[in-house]
């Protein structure tokens, strides 16, 4: 038993103000608990470390279902916003997603302002340097300055602070972000809870002055015409206030990296951590790549007041002499001023093996772990993982039902059962592909999808609800007409207009050329119908796929089953099922090891075997069951 | 039933009945020190060497009575078929003898081995995969040559590598969709042709196994042949010529046979199940008329047909009604009674089934059978390649039909211009079937592909 003494208690302490924790500290907060929000400085609350852009493929997705749940990053996005995109504009709606840049100093200045206006959510400057446990159970944190802080549950959102090491060419000092200190003592009191830690990498290019840039030399790339909002709650039109630009690397260009690996601290083997393949240095493309003449790069302007421009794509650890050198070979960036040098930053992360599907950890109680320090990258990933749990820290002190979203529902589920179920080992960023069911999980029903258990939770309101329930029945009656409504097609042919609707090359303008819609909609709700008759067929056929996986999954394992029994396991599965004695199929898939083929045979032996008796005659010499 | 890989097995391998010589082998941690408490190696050494035979004897040790004169063979774990610690005792052929081996085994220590067992643990041992152990399962119970060989070849794992590549483009395939939706904005300059071409070289892949399927059916479960014509016109004196054997009752009367009679026959190789049945025509008994409806269901599934008619008869109605009912159905025309006076318009009867292949024999004196047999091969056999890898297993079947189903519906999609997304739903709904027929294709595989293909990031 610990004898410590607490100056203050809270429900829910926070530590750090990044993107998860922003989103952990407002959702626990705003469901009622008191919450403090623990960070190293008060200025760089939700600072965008990297790239000055939020969404894309996959990350929109994630920002559309935070936004669904009540979280706060759509709505901040949409806020601080200065360029927009949809991207895959041209394809279906499963695959398009919003990407906006936004003013990094009002992102974070109104974020700061958002918080502070919260009730029961309290700020402090402090540097958390140890974890206080009684027993198996987080009791509190304690700070630099010797204050000890009580909490019910601890939410850690360090980001790469922990044991973080900068590198800009061969050398190295510890940081947490450019010139911003490590969190050192953090990192070793985790190393010495016992987790298992990984060391990854990751890396930011420069920033360029705007003023020194020829801009003449590259192209442009403007926001839409009609922006897309990430919040469903964002209702003032949204105006591109900036352009952006494309430029190419040259031959040039990688004949200076080539001639300067020996001074890349990637390819002299001093950063050990692994770092994301998805977002390689521009060393670690012209390596890789050799055969390729040029690489693509984008010049993002960060805000409106300052003239700092992010080299997105130009990502890179060697030395400040050599980046210069780089950026002299691109014509248009041969006067370019640094006004920040690109680096590699090597930092610590906890295994999510270590988790459960709520972000608390296994081994200690109302600890839980969001963003970077379950091996992830991305601030979108960051804020739905501080959300989950925020709000499972709070649903914990109640004594209430976990929150847990299937990998069907939503990206987050698939974030979250990856990350638990695979580990990672390079930092880990969601990509659509990574969902079974992408075809439903969709920017234009993420409201749908998601909203209720928003509502539910207290972190949508009820206005919000109402208008939703709202634009829901809209919708209905919509789709109802154009089943009833009757078009003619190509041939003249009179069909449903629903089924005009669906054919490949038609879209929602098309159709309204040939009938008149009787209620108003939102470029959203036709967006959402449009992929609802798209998708129609494919969309019924997973809904049933899914209540039968569902289904399986709830297959209770009796606690006393001989796995011995079971034909066509494994020894190491067979051991790791005793070991781990999961209570359903649906826990046994998870299980490390546990392939598909072996779900089925157990499967085959509760159903079949088991129920007809035939213990003793079980078909022997393959496993592969016929049917 | 408590299976563990952790006890040793014993097992007669070689097959029942009496032979030149038999073999008991031993699987499992204990096989060695089981082996040598049986069979005592005649010039005793420290270690028995690795694959090498051991000249000795098999001993009772508990009546130190000498049963048997044989060879000893030890092969060290993991350098085995069941990659567990192997050892063969050969020794004379016969049952009893065998058996006496195997129960010393038991009381040394030894388990008896479940049938296929050996196989199994090859299985899950990781040694061979589920195709080579499906396809070992087969060597065994293969009757005819052209299976085994088959079979053999498939053991060798070039069924498992063919499908290995297919696995592969598959991969390729799933690559090509994903980059161009998830990156966008990066240059990576997939075009829908080029999506085009993998999903097609893929088809004809899946294709081509698919067919080879009916092949391998045909080699291991035989040929379905069923000999039709009117009544009298000598069907049953060919299926006893056939089979050189006199099977079916032969009389003057019509409607002789009445049910059906099967019987197998080998012709170079392939097996055929040759069926007589009650000839078409005016049924005089209600049994008869029986005989005739089931003789046409039969028929109908048949993989050929022989169609007999009467060389020295003319030309009925019947005979018209008969080949246009199985206008569809591989056939040959056999025109039977050529030993006498022939009386049929052949040319007329040829006329209504262009392309069917003719021959005239005589059931009676045995006249062209041989040739009747070589054209029952070419035309109901499927043609065999001797290179070509043959799919045994209607499970694999079934995969492989539906994977090629769900990319032949992404092409229709690719080239509606339905949006990748949904070609690639086409191609993800096969992933099942393709996990079951190829091993499990995850994410990350497709993931890690995608890194290595296209210079993504930025
Ligand atoms: N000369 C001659 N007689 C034959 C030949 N084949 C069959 N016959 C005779 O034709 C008669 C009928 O033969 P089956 O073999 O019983 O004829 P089937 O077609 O089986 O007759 P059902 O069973 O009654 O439909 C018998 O008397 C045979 O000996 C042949 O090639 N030459
Ligand atoms: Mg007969």
């Amino acid at each position: 038993m610990s004898q410590e003494k607490f100056a203050e208690e809270y429900e829910v302490v926070v530590v750090g103000a990044g993107h998860a924790g922003c989103e952990a500290a407002a959702a626990a907060a705003r469901m009622g608990a008191s919450t403090c929000l623990i960070t190293i400085h008060l200025e760089t609350i939700a600072q965008m470390s990297c790239n000055p852009a939020i969404g894309g493929l996959a990350k929109g997705h994630l920002v559309r279902e935070i936004d669904a749940l009540g979280g706060l990053m759509g709505l901040l996005a949409d806020e601080t916003g200065i360029h927009f995109r949809l991207l895959n504009r041209s394809r279906g709606g499963a695959v398009q997603g919003p990407r906006a840049q936004c003013d990094k100093a009002a992102y974070r200045l109104t974020m700061k302002k958002w918080l502070e206006e919260i009730q029961n959510l309290r700020l402090l400057q402090s540097v958390v340097t140890r974890l206080i446990f009684e027993g198996d159970r987080i009791v509190g944190v304690a700070c630099q300055d010797g204050t000890r802080i009580k909490a019910g549950a601890v939410i850690l959102t360090p980001g790469t602070f922990l044991n973080g090491l900068i590198h800009i060419g061969l050398t190295s000092y510890p940081a947490g972000r450019a010139n911003e200190p490590p969190a050192m003592e953090l990192a070793q009191s985790l190393r010495e809870c016992g987790f298992k830690i990984l060391r990854l990498k990751t890396g930011t290019p420069m920033r360029l002055d705007r003023n020194s840039i020829d801009w003449e030399k590259f192209r442009p790339q403007p926001g839409d015409d009609q922006p897309v909002p990430f919040s469903f709650r964002t209702s003032r039109p949204l105006k591109n206030l900036i352009v952006c630009y494309v430029g190419y690397t040259n031959e040039k260009t990688h004949q200076v990296i080539r001639n300067n690996l020996d001074k890349s601290p990637l390819y002299s083997g001093k950063i050990k951590g692994i770092g994301p393949r998805y977002c390689p240095s521009i060393e670690d493309k012209v390596v890789k790549f050799p055969h390729h003449p040029r690489h693509q790069f984008f010049l993002e302007p960060e805000g409106l007041n300052t003239s700092e421009v992010y080299v997105n794509g130009l990502s890179s650890s060697l030395p400040y002499e050599v980046q210069k050198e780089i950026l002299r070979s691109i014509p248009g960036l041969d006067q370019a001023r640094i006004l920040r040098p690109a680096y590699g930053i090597e930092y610590d992360a906890v295994s999510p093996a270590e988790l459960k599907p709520t972000l608390e950890t296994r081994k200690f109680k109302n600890l839980f772990l969001a963003g970077q320090i379950n091996g992830t990258s991305g601030y979108e990933e960051a804020a739905a993982q501080g959300l989950v749990a925020g709000v499972n820290a709070v649903l914990k002190l109640r004594g209430q039902e976990p929150f847990i979203l299937g990998r069907h529902e939503a990206y987050i589920g698939v974030l979250v059962d990856d990350l638990i179920s695979f580990g990672v080992d390079e930092p880990y960023r969601l990509f659509t592909s990574r969902a079974e069911y992408r075809l439903n999980l969709r920017i234009d029903n993420a409201d749908l999808r998601l909203l209720p258990y928003g509502f539910k939770l207290g972190l949508v309101s009820e206005q919000e609800y109402q208008r939703f329930q709202e634009k829901q029945g809209r919708i209905k009656k919509v789709i109802d007409f154009l089943s009833r409504e009757r078009v003619k097609d190509e041939k003249g042919e009179p069909i449903p207009a629903v089924n005009y609707l669906k054919k490949p090359g038609i879209n929602w303008d098309k159709l309204v050329e040939k009938v008149e819609i009787p209620v108003e909609l939102s470029p959203e709700e036709v967006r959402f119908i449009e992929s609802e008759v798209k998708y129609e067929g494919y969309l019924r056929k997973q809904e049933k796929e899914i209540s039968r996986i569902i289904r399986l999954d709830n297959l209770l394992i009796p606690q006393d089953i001989n796995y011995r029994e079971i034909p066509g396991l494994t020894r190491e599965q067979v051991e790791k099922l005793e070991k781990n004695r999961p209570e359903n199929l649906g826990r046994a898939k998870k299980i490390s090891g546990i392939t598909p083929a072996a779900v089925y045979n157990i499967y085959l032996y509760l159903e079949v075997i088991r129920k007809k008796g035939l213990r003793d005659n079980v078909p022997r010499g393959t496993c592969e069951p016929d049917e | 039933m408590n299976q563990t890989l952790e006890d040793t097995i014993i097992a007669i391998s070689t097959p029942a009945g009496h032979g030149g010589i038999g073999i008991v082998r031993l699987s499992g941690p204990e096989a060695l020190p089981i082996a040598r408490k049986i069979f005592c190696v005649k010039e005793p050494e420290q270690n028995i060497p690795a694959r090498t035979m051991c000249f000795g004897y098999l001993l009772d040790d508990e009546s130190r009575e000498t049963l048997d004169a044989g060879y000893l063979c030890y092969f060290p774990g993991p350098y085995s078929y069941t990659r567990e610690e192997v050892v063969e005792i050969h020794l004379h052929g016969s049952p009893v003898l065998l058996n006496e081996a195997v129960r010393l085994g038991i009381r040394a220590g030894a388990r008896p081995a479940h049938p296929g067992e050996f196989t199994l643990r090859a299985y899950l041992n990781g040694r061979i995969d589920v195709i080579q152990a499906e396809a070992i399962n087969d060597l065994i119970r293969a009757s005819s040559l052209d299976q085994a060989r088959i079979s053999f070849k498939q053991m060798e794992g070039s069924l498992s590598r063919k499908i290995a590549s297919a696995r592969e483009k598959i991969v390729d395939l799933l690559t090509l969709v994903e980059t161009s939706l998830e990156f966008p904005d990066e240059d990576t300059e997939i075009t829908p042709e080029q999506i085009r071409t993998v999903l097609l070289d893929l088809i004809g892949d899946l294709g081509r196994l698919a067919s080879s399927y009916e092949q391998g059916r045909a080699l291991l479960e035989g040929l379905t042949v069923a000999i039709l014509g009117r009544t009298n016109v000598g069907k049953s004196t060919l299926f006893n010529a056939l089979l050189e054997e006199e099977r079916a009752i032969v009389t003057p009367y019509p409607g002789t046979t009445r049910d059906f009679i099967r019987e197998n026959i080998q012709v170079d190789g392939v097996l055929m199940k040759l069926v007589d049945m009650a000839g078409f025509g005016q049924a005089s008994h209600p049994v008869e008329e029986e005989g005739i409806l089931r003789g046409q269901k039969l028929a109908e599934k048949a993989d050929g047909l022989l169609v007999v008619l009467d060389a020295s008869r003319e030309e009925s109605p019947e005979d018209f009604l008969l080949l246009n009912k199985f206008r569809n159905k591989k056939k040959l025309l056999v025109f039977n009674k050529s030993d006498l006076k022939p009386a049929i318009n052949r040319q007329k009867v040829l006329d209504t089934c262009p392309g069917v292949s003719w021959v005239e024999v005589s059931a009676l004196t045995g006249k062209n059978l041989g040739q009747l047999k070589k054209m029952m091969l070419e035309t109901f056999a499927p043609q065999l390649e001797k290179q070509e890898e043959i799919i045994l297993h209607q499970r694999q079947k079934v995969l492989v039909d539906s994977i090629k189903n769900s990319l032949e519906n992404g092409l229709k999609l690719l080239d509606e211009g339905a949006g990748e997304e949904l070609v690639a739903e086409a191609i993800r709904e096969a992933l099942p079937a393709i996990g079951q027929l190829t091993g499990e294709i995850r994410n990350q595989e497709v993931l890690d592909q995608i890194f290595n293909r296209f210079c993504i990031g930025k």
